[in-house]
This record gives structure tokens, sequence and C-alpha cells, in this order.
């Protein structure tokens, strides 16, 4: 049984018998402390595709699912193919299916993923909650600011835009918590 | 055969959950001639908006709804043809297993609260499939057409301006409440959560060059009232004055005599979902007390209101009235923002106006769930 507010892309529910793979969760607060999670589903035996909202505390059932770790081997245009590092057996996915881990897939990225599996098939990857990425481009720091707290964006390797404090220079690493969508942590000790 | 609705309003704190069920199941019924059943968990809550109304009663009738109690142990009915669960209630198990036993299952509608923010209009309409193969839909009021719309009778704004249009219908109404404001001053009500900065606000009206007679309803503002003028809490009925400022306290109203009040008054600060939304339709300028969420998540709701609410002011008027919105609900000083709001005050009179015609000019809610229901068959 998961929360609303428990889904995240990779989840499969059971909604009237059917497998249905979360690939996209956003969070919102709506009014009085309540909150919404809109979700993108897709239904694991048919392909079909829809965007659904549940309520924080809407109780749904989740299927248990097998998880393996896999590193990523190679992208080829909209294709993902993932090694599982214990048998090197490769699995591919195209880029819908990781939608929400996207914007944090690179050439060479050495992260350690969990390869999520229903009924043998890969279904869906998961990033490590912190992962490090080198800062392609970001502008000059303005101020000299030292304190974290003036952001700025800044682009990684794959094109991703994303806010990072004042004193990040180029070619630096950051740490990037990837829990809500991708969020700057800190330099990287990287 | 009319079409049978259930509304379940579950009552957490305060008068929104009720203000809002109450009035859609009545528009419901008396604009589009549907039966309506609405459950109410705490009835108490009910009676100070339906004098007349009994809080002891399992079952009774105002103004052709079927109001009824939500039992905590729930007896069996069979389903509506429509099921609103307001605000995220929970509805009663046995009643979703009903639902689901039905051959053709209900339509189940979540009505969601009321935001201004952006995501709303990509949230609305979509579906929640349960895992029982229920499915229910989210339905989220707002403010832009891609929403659900706000609730309004279809003749509210006509009745609106006849009251207004007429001087003799608003002095009846003021006097049946006690009220008689000096020859001049300003008129004004409150109905507000506890807020820090009340009395930087009284005190800006107390040395204020015009009379002002403010109105309050009984309700939770009323301590920090009494407390600005050192006294016990004031009884319904007490007139206090200090320099330029008369305090009124007022008993709760009904919904109808709250639209009188807000429409008699030449400024309203509001709270919550339902009086905000009624403030906005009497067409005057206005104050909103947003409900307090952790994190501070409502002053992106407050901001996000503003956004679609400024559009037109002259940038002084824009500056004075985000001044006074963020004084009251961002704990800053409310005398020089209300100063402020006074230099500029035909001209927020007047977008205040044409805010509620431009807003008028959309379906309303009561509206788009008949039609959302009449598409869904």
């Amino acid at each position: 049984m998961k929360t609303g507010k428990e889904l995240k892309p990779g989840t499969v529910l059971r909604i009237d018998n059917d497998p249905w793979l979360v690939q996209k969760a956003e969070f919102t607060k709506s009014g009085r402390n309540s909150a919404i999670m809109k979700t993108k589903l897709k239904n694991l035996l048919t392909g079909y595709k829809t965007e659904t909202v549940y309520g924080a505390d809407d109780k749904l059932d989740d299927v248990i699912l097998d998880r393996k770790e896999a590193t990523l081997s190679f992208i080829s245009g909209d294709s993902y193919t993932f090694m599982d590092t214990s048998d090197y057996t490769m699995y591919e996915l195209n880029a819908e299916d990781i939608e929400a881990v996207l914007p944090f897939i690179e050439e060479g990225m050495e992260d350690v993923c969990e390869a999520v599996f229903f009924e043998g098939r890969l279904v869906s990857v998961e990033l490590p909650t912190t992962i490090s990425r080198q800062v392609v481009y970001t502008e000059n720091a303005a101020r000299g600011d030292t304190s974290g707290k003036v952001m700025k964006p800044a682009k990684l390797k794959n094109g991703t835009e994303l806010q990072v404090a004042d004193f990040i220079n180029i070619d630096e690493w950051i740490d990037i918590d990837t829990r809500e969508g991708g969020v700057y942590k800190g330099r990287s000790k990287k | 055969m009319k079409a049978t609705w259930d509304i379940f309003c579950s009552v957490v704190d305060n008068y929104g959950d009720i203000g809002v069920t109450w009035r859609l199941a009545r528009q419901l019924v008396a604009e589009h001639g549907l039966a309506v059943r609405l459950w109410v968990d705490d009835l108490n809550a009910f009676t100070p908006m339906c004098p007349g109304a009994d809080a002891s009663a399992a079952q009774q009738w105002q103004h052709g709804v079927d109001v009824r109690q939500w039992p905590a142990a729930w007896l069996p009915v069979a389903p509506a043809d429509v099921v609103i669960g307001a605000f995220a209630c929970q509805l009663p198990v046995a009643y979703v297993e009903a639902m689901r036993a039905r051959a053709t299952p209900p339509l189940w509608l979540n009505l969601e609260y009321l935001s201004a923010e952006d995501w709303v209009e990509g949230c609305h309409g979509l579906p929640s499939p349960q895992p029982n193969g229920l499915r229910k839909v989210f339905f989220f009021p707002g403010f832009t057409e891609k929403t659900g719309g706000l609730l309004r009778e279809g003749s509210l704004l006509a009745r609106r301006d006849a009251f207004q249009q007429s001087a003799e219908a608003r002095q009846a109404f003021l006097q049946g409440l006690d009220v008689e404001p000096e020859q001049g001053a300003l008129l004004l009500s409150l109905f507000a959560y506890e807020n820090p900065q009340l009395a930087s606000w009284l005190d800006a009206l107390a040395t204020g060059a015009q009379p002002c007679h403010l109105l309050v309803p009984q309700g939770r503002i009323v301590a920090g009232l009494s407390q600005w003028f050192g006294e016990a809490p004031l009884p319904v009925g007490s007139v206090r004055k200090r320099g330029a400022l008369t305090v009124q306290v007022l008993p709760f109203v009904s919904q109808g005599d709250f639209d009188r009040l807000l429409w008699s008054c030449d400024f309203n600060a509001v709270r919550g979902e339902d009086s905000f939304l009624r403030a906005q339709w009497a067409g005057q300028p206005m104050l909103w007390h947003i409900y307090v969420q952790d994190e501070n998540a409502h002053w992106e709701k407050l901001e996000a209101f503003l956004a679609h609410y400024r559009r037109g002011l002259s940038d002084e008027a824009d500056a004075a009235l985000l001044g006074l919105w963020r004084a009251w609900n961002m704990d800053r000083d409310m005398g020089q923002a209300w100063q402020a709001a006074r230099q500029h005050w035909p001209e927020l009179q007047e977008h205040a106006r044409l805010w509620a015609v431009r807003q008028a000019a959309q379906p309303d809610l009561a509206t788009a769930l008949v039609h959302f229901y009449r598409n869904s068959l």
C-alpha cells in the first residue's frame, strides 16, 4: 500500500488489476495544508498513458517490484541502455520511460542506479538520492558571495539547467538531490 | 427524472467547508432543479449560516436541500448519480462500496480548494483512478476558463447592483443590525483570522482624518479587537470608539445577510475561501487574510491571486494594493500600507468592480459541474 504523497517515478500501481507505471510525479501543496500528487501513468500491459491526480493521503495498491543495480552503458538517440552490474545483461529503455530522471542522465555518468523490473521486464530506472554533475557553463560570481544563499543558473553537460550557489564556477562539480526533480545541494567533494 | 447529487462536507475548522458546500447545494437545487443531499459531519457549523436549521436533526429540508447529519456510524443509503467529496474529505467506506455496486457507477468528483496558481489548470478535470476500479475526478475552482470557475448564483450581481443602488435598502439592512454610521464615515467590515497586524491597522483608522465605522461579525478576530481596546472579549452588539474609529461587533449572520453586509461596506477585509470570494463579488476594495499554511506555502497562493487581480492597475495603485495585502499577510506594519491604499481609493474601487464583472463573464462553478456531469453521460 502506498499513499499519494509516496508516489514517485518507478512506482507501479495496481489499478483495476492492471499494472500502471508512474513515469512522473509532481507534488503540489493544495489548500489548508493538504496536498496533491499529479502523475503521469503508463499501463504496462497496453502501453496506454494518462495523467492523473491523487490526494496526498489517498491509499493506493502498489506492486512489489524487483530491483537490481545497473549503470548507464550508452545512449543512442532516444534509447538508453543500462547494464545489470551483477550479470552484465543489457536492458534498453526509451526516454519517456525515464522522463523524470532524464535531466540528470548523461553519457559517462558512473552512478549506480536502481533498475526496476516488473515481471522480468525493465520498466524504469531510479537515480541515487545524491548525484554529482559537472557544471559546463555559468556566469561568474557577481559579488563574490560565499554564503550559498545567492543563486544563479548553471548548465550541465547534457544541457540541463538548474540553480546553483553564486560561488560555483565553470568545470566545478556539484551535488544534486534527485528526489524533488533535482535540487542543488552544494559543491561536490569529487 | 431529476439527477441526484450527494455532497459530502467534513467540517475541519472554521466555516469555509460548510460555507462553500451549502452555497453549492442551494444553487444546484435553485438554478438547476437537481435533487441534492448535503451530508455534514458537524451541523453546529451549519446552523449559524442557516437560521432555523436544527443542529441535532438527522435529516431536514433547508431551501430545497436535503440536509443530512453525516453519522459516525454510517447507515446504508443508495448513492446518488453524482457524488462530490468536498476538499478531499474521505467518503464512508460502505458508501464507496455501494457506489461500486451500482450498475453504472456515479460520477465521483473531488471538489478542491480555490487557488489562482498556474498548476490548477493542468490538474482540473484529471481522473484519479482508484484501486477498486472506481474513477474519481479532481475538480478545481479557479479564476480562468481552464478551471471549474467560481461559485456565483446567476442573479448575484444584479441583486448586488439593485441593493447598492438603493439607499433605502442599504439603510434598512444596516438598521436591522443596529448599525448607524456617522455621516460621511467610511464603512468597513472585518472577518479574519487572528492577525498580529490588527493593532497597527486599527491605529491607522483611529488616527485618520475620515471617520471609520468597522463592522466585525462574531469570529476569531474579535479577541484581538478587544485586546486593542484593553477589554475582555467584546460581546455581540458592543460599540466602542477611539479617535476617528468606531468598532461594532455584529452577530454571525446568514450567508444572504453576509452578502448584504459586504455590499453595504466601502471596504471588506475577509478570509479563507468563502468570504474571500463573496467580497470579490461585492465589487468593493478588499483585503484577503489567507489561510496560513506550513512553510508559508500560502504566500505563493497569495501572490498567484494578486498576479491576476492586479492586472490593469496603474503602477502606483498596484504598489499600494500589493503593500496592503502583503502587510496584512506577512506581518508588516499596516499603518503606512493603509494610508498608501487610501491615496488610490477611486482607482481601487473601480478596479474591484471591473474585476467582479470580468470574473462573472465566466461560467460559474455550479454550472460547470452540471455540464461536466452531462458530458460524462
